[in-house]
């Protein structure tokens, strides 16, 4: 008799926990659908073009710099951030690189939009996640499988 | 796991302590060992050599939590002191995780990314965790019976729970300035196997002294409950 009462009392606690867990989970995925635009750390050139009205608006834009675009004329920083479907946006800098900027590598840069170049105020260096010392590119290298710069 | 006493647990994690701390220190010198006789990345140089502080303490601020919850939800379902326990002293080895976390983190951003701290998914995620763990400290500590304090922390703690996979895979589901998962990822580790080796044993290291800490802290909280009822008792 007893532990029939306490099963039933098992499965009541059991079944609130379950409807606060469900709701909150609920409101969270809910909020974070919905912001989902704001919670994205930066976009992508590809995103830009079905965008409207983005000239001097404050926008982070990422992707990888460009090969052999990355150059220092007039004291500025000038180059291009690629992404995968070959979209790019032209980027002008005017103070100093963090040091892991390199081309074909990730970067973030922070700024507007003025006459279609983006003027960044703030450029962030982006790594990925593969790590590897220089002796196994070396080995990839040789035997051909290396599809870096 | 409801039929174990606070009393049993604590005199069985105790006696494993011993060997459990013998072993966190070897595991911890050997890994010490392989992180300063390590190749340095092809990219970042010497500084991705915090990731091996910074990914088995990331590892365990989430297990942590996912132990903590999982005990809560036993606690409130069953009764079970022992589980409520468990959750008491899992929180602060949690909060001093994330700290860990948060701190080598923005010392390894400022190296790489250039700067501190930005507000992405995952870190703004890792900051909540870490505010829900001084939250249920706070919790547990706010009430004057004990058992009202594991009632409410633990509400708290499944409340949390919701958190874990938005930090595991924000990531994924948001760009973000901090890169993805480099082992726990679909298509196998994304590393070498010689990093991949040293983070293992830096990672079980971690573990080992996590599972120390927690005994002694258990053993505590068991210990000063035993105190208090006997002077009640007295009186």
């Amino acid at each position: 008799m007893r532990i029939i009462k306490l099963n039933k009392q098992i499965k009541k606690r059991f079944i609130f926990l379950l409807i606060i867990f469900a709701c909150f989970s609920t409101s969270i995925f809910l909020i974070s659908y919905s912001l989902k635009d704001q919670i994205a750390y930066f976009v992508e050139p590809t995103d830009l073009k079905s965008m409207d009205g983005i000239e001097n608006k404050y926008l982070r834009v990422g992707g990888l710099v460009k090969t052999n675009s990355l150059k220092f004329l007039d004291g500025n920083w000038i180059f291009e951030v690629v992404d995968q479907n070959q979209n790019s946006v032209n980027v002008v800098f005017s103070k100093t690189l963090p040091n892991l900027v390199e081309e074909n590598k990730g970067i973030i840069v922070e700024g507007k939009f003025i006459d279609n170049i983006f003027v960044a105020e703030i450029v962030l260096a982006k790594h990925d996640e593969n790590y590897m010392p220089q002796s196994a590119i070396d080995k990839l290298k040789e035997e051909g499988k290396w599809r870096g710069n | 796991m409801f039929a174990i006493t606070p009393n049993a647990l604590s005199n069985f994690m105790i006696s494993l302590s011993r060997y459990v701390i013998l072993l966190s220190l070897v595991l911890i010198s050997v890994s010490i060992f392989l992180i300063i006789f390590l190749e340095n990345d092809y990219y970042q140089g010497i500084s991705f050599k915090i990731m091996f502080i910074h990914v088995p303490t990331a590892w365990l601020s989430l297990a942590i939590f996912l132990v903590m919850g999982i005990s809560s939800i036993i606690g409130l379902i069953f009764k079970s002191p022992t589980a409520f326990t468990v959750a008491r002293s899992l929180s602060p080895i949690g909060l001093i995780m994330s700290i860990i976390v948060l701190v080598t983190g923005s010392i390894w951003g400022n190296l790489t990314w250039g700067a501190y701290w930005v507000w992405d998914a995952r870190l703004t995620s890792m900051l909540i965790l870490a505010f829900i763990y001084l939250g249920h400290i706070l919790l547990l500590y706010s009430f004057e019976h004990f058992q009202k304090a594991d009632f409410a922390a633990s509400i708290l703690a499944i409340i949390g729970l919701v958190n874990l996979p938005i930090v595991k895979f924000s990531v994924d589901w948001w760009t973000t300035l901090h890169q993805e998962s480099s082992v726990l990822r679909m298509g196998g580790p994304s590393m070498t196997n010689d990093y991949l080796i040293t983070l293992l044993v830096s990672f079980f290291g971690i573990l080992m002294l996590t599972i120390f800490w927690f005994s002694n802290i258990f053993y505590i909280i068991v210990e000063k409950r035993k105190m208090e009822r006997s002077i009640l008792l007295n009186d």
